[in-house]
């Protein structure tokens, strides 16, 4: 019995929304680790928040200065802001101009 | 020690692989290789697909990464995580809740991992291929053999023991880094030889054909959630637990969601090319769930040729999937009472394996028992450990404080806003509704009696639970402190 049209159509978007994202993903998630591991070795540190997830941070400490959290989110913040000006060659997408931009905030 | 000291001397990943192939493992099982293909056919086929691989991206992915998240931010175990984060003795009750649930489920999960290991020793020793072999026979005269069964189960467990006690890195790892990708080429090789029968890819057509007024069905999207949820794993308190092994630079979005979801998805799809194209090729009857496995698969190996082999890498595979996941639900009590009691790694392996072991006694003797702790608990315990669970990240932490100072810290992928609502509104509403349906669709009907008890059990565990917590639980340190920056 020969699959229909519509059957096969079903059949290979299945294999690619389920085993061909998987599998993408799978080797993006090796890769960002090998590259990590690299970047740790010839820096002994690493940026850990993308420009936009660091601008989010920063947002999120200065509309909740009351929250429980917001000691650890300044610690965290401030320590990728150093970091940043620390290392050569950062892990996610920042540019110079951005990183002379950032300031600590003041724990 | 203090404090730090212990946090350092944390064990953690030895490999990002080895994690991802430990989620993985950890939720596939049983579930993937018999239900999902049925579940498939049986709700509409493609237009089933459609409705689950939806629900999957749009709640279990998001929800796999809350849960990964607050493991790997509080560094500790399903106790731990609740006291660091509700900061009292009495919330840690609804960390034992999830406990006890795992260690129930892993209680009659424990026989089923025993049967597989059974049939991969018989396809070894090429049982199924000998002349005048009875699938049927021989099946029965396995399950109503008390003495067989618990030595099964003994051995099942010894196993798992004998792995656990190696710890994260030496022991789980080490396994499921070729266990798995064995089971994914099992399946791609059992699945290969499937379509290419005569007859076999009537059951691709089976699957793959849309029946799309099956969208418009209640029961459709129950099944669709059910399985999108609860077959990734979500709410046993294993990504929490895993998560909570991970190094400061790792990522938990693309690996602890989206690859641990999607992955354990996949391989219940190659499990569909692996069993349906085989059941119709020979006629089976597809609904069989169990008894496909063990009594109509055990019949096609003698009628295929290299029939032998085929059931070795099929039975393997079955193992394999099964005995990961025993690997991850069992770790979720090791890791608890190793950093809640005074017991080491191996006193806290061999408790909880004894416990587990004396507690799955029934079920190895009685399959309808572990027919019956299966809907109890699979119904009622695993939609109200996966609430306790997303409460925490949502409700306690706030998904907006989770999201921007954890989940987006060193991930592979940047999680946006639309995350916040999914995990405060859509999953807390989806778990209770599918406690509801479970309630309403057991009313009248058999399980009426069991429901009820289930739900009291339920409500029981939880109360006694909390009360339990607020006697013996460990305080609080009174501060929140949640990073995780233990090691590398």
């Amino acid at each position: 019995m020969a699959l229909s049209t519509v059957a096969w159509v079903t059949m290979l978007l299945a294999i690619l929304a389920l085993p061909g994202v998987a599998s993408v993903v799978l080797v993006r998630s090796l890769r960002t680790e090998g590259r990590k591991l690299t970047l740790l070795r010839e820096q002994g540190n690493l940026d850990s928040y993308s420009p936009q997830a660091l601008r989010e941070l920063r947002e999120w400490i200065q509309t909740n200065p009351n929250n429980p959290y917001v000691a650890d989110a300044r610690q965290r913040y401030n320590e990728c802001v150093r970091t940043l000006r620390e290392i050569d060659d950062p892990y996610y997408d920042w540019s110079d101009e951005q990183i002379e931009e950032l300031e600590v905030i003041e724990e | 020690m203090t404090d730090s000291e212990a946090r350092t001397a944390r064990e953690e990943w030895g490999s990002r692989f080895g994690f991802l192939m430990a989620m993985v493992g950890a939720m596939v099982g049983a579930g993937n290789i018999w239900r999902m293909p049925f579940t498939t056919g049986q709700n509409g086929g493609g237009a089933f697909l459609v409705a689950y691989i939806l629900l999957l991206y749009v709640i279990a992915v998001p929800g796999l990464m809350a849960e990964t998240m607050v493991g790997r931010y509080t560094n500790t175990g399903v106790i731990g995580s609740f006291r660091q984060v509700l900061q009292s003795k009495r919330g840690q009750g609804l960390g034992l809740v999830v406990l006890i649930v795992n260690v129930a489920l892993m209680s009659y999960y424990a026989p089923i991992i025993a049967w597989a290991l059974y049939y991969t020793v018989h396809s070894v020793l090429l049982t199924f291929t000998q002349p005048g072999f009875q699938p049927q026979a021989f099946w029965e005269g396995f399950i109503s053999n008390p003495a067989l069964v618990i030595g099964m189960h003994t051995l099942t467990m010894a196993g798992l023991a004998g792995v656990l006690v190696f710890g994260i890195r030496r022991g789980i790892e080490r396994v499921v880094k070729w266990m798995i990708p064995l089971l994914v080429i099992a399946l791609i090789a059992v699945g290969i030889r499937g379509v290419t029968l005569p007859g076999g890819m009537e059951g691709l057509a089976f699957v793959f054909t849309p029946e799309w007024g099956s969208l418009t069905r209640g029961s459709t999207w129950v099944a669709a959630l059910s399985q999108a949820l609860f077959s990734t794993g979500l709410g046993w308190g294993i990504a929490l637990t895993y998560g909570s092994y991970l190094g400061r630079y790792d990522d938990v979005p693309l690996g602890g969601g989206l690859f641990t979801a999607v992955g354990n998805t996949s391989i219940g799809l190659l499990a569909v090319f692996a069993t349906f194209p085989v059941v119709f090729a020979f006629g089976l009857e597809p609904s069989a769930g169990s008894n496909l496995l063990f009594i109509s698969m055990a019949e096609v190996f003698p009628e295929l040729p290299g029939g032998a082999a085929w059931a070795i890498v099929f039975f393997a595979s079955f193992f394999f999937a099964t005995f990961t996941s025993g690997l991850g639900i069992t770790e979720v009590g090791v890791t608890t009472v190793s950093e809640e009691t005074d017991l080491s790694r191996t006193g806290s392996v061999l408790a909880v394996c004894g416990v587990i072991w004396l507690l799955g006694l029934p079920s190895a003797y009685s399959s309808s028992f572990l027919d019956q702790m299966d809907f109890m608990f699979g119904t009622f315990g695993l939609p109200l450990a996966t609430l306790s669970i997303i409460v925490l990240v949502a409700w306690k932490i706030g998904p907006e404080c989770a999201r921007v100072i954890d989940l987006n810290r060193n991930t592979g992928i940047y999680v946006g806003r639309w995350w916040n609502p999914v995990v405060k509104y859509v999953i807390p509403a989806v778990m209770i509704f599918i406690l509801g349906y479970g309630v309403v669709s057991s009313i009248g009907t058999e399980n009426q009696t069991l429901m009820i008890l289930g739900i009291a059990f339920m409500v029981v565990l939880t109360v006694v639970s909390t009360a339990v917590m607020s006697i013996i639980g460990e305080a609080s340190t009174g501060s929140v402190e949640l990073a995780s920056d233990g090691g590398d």
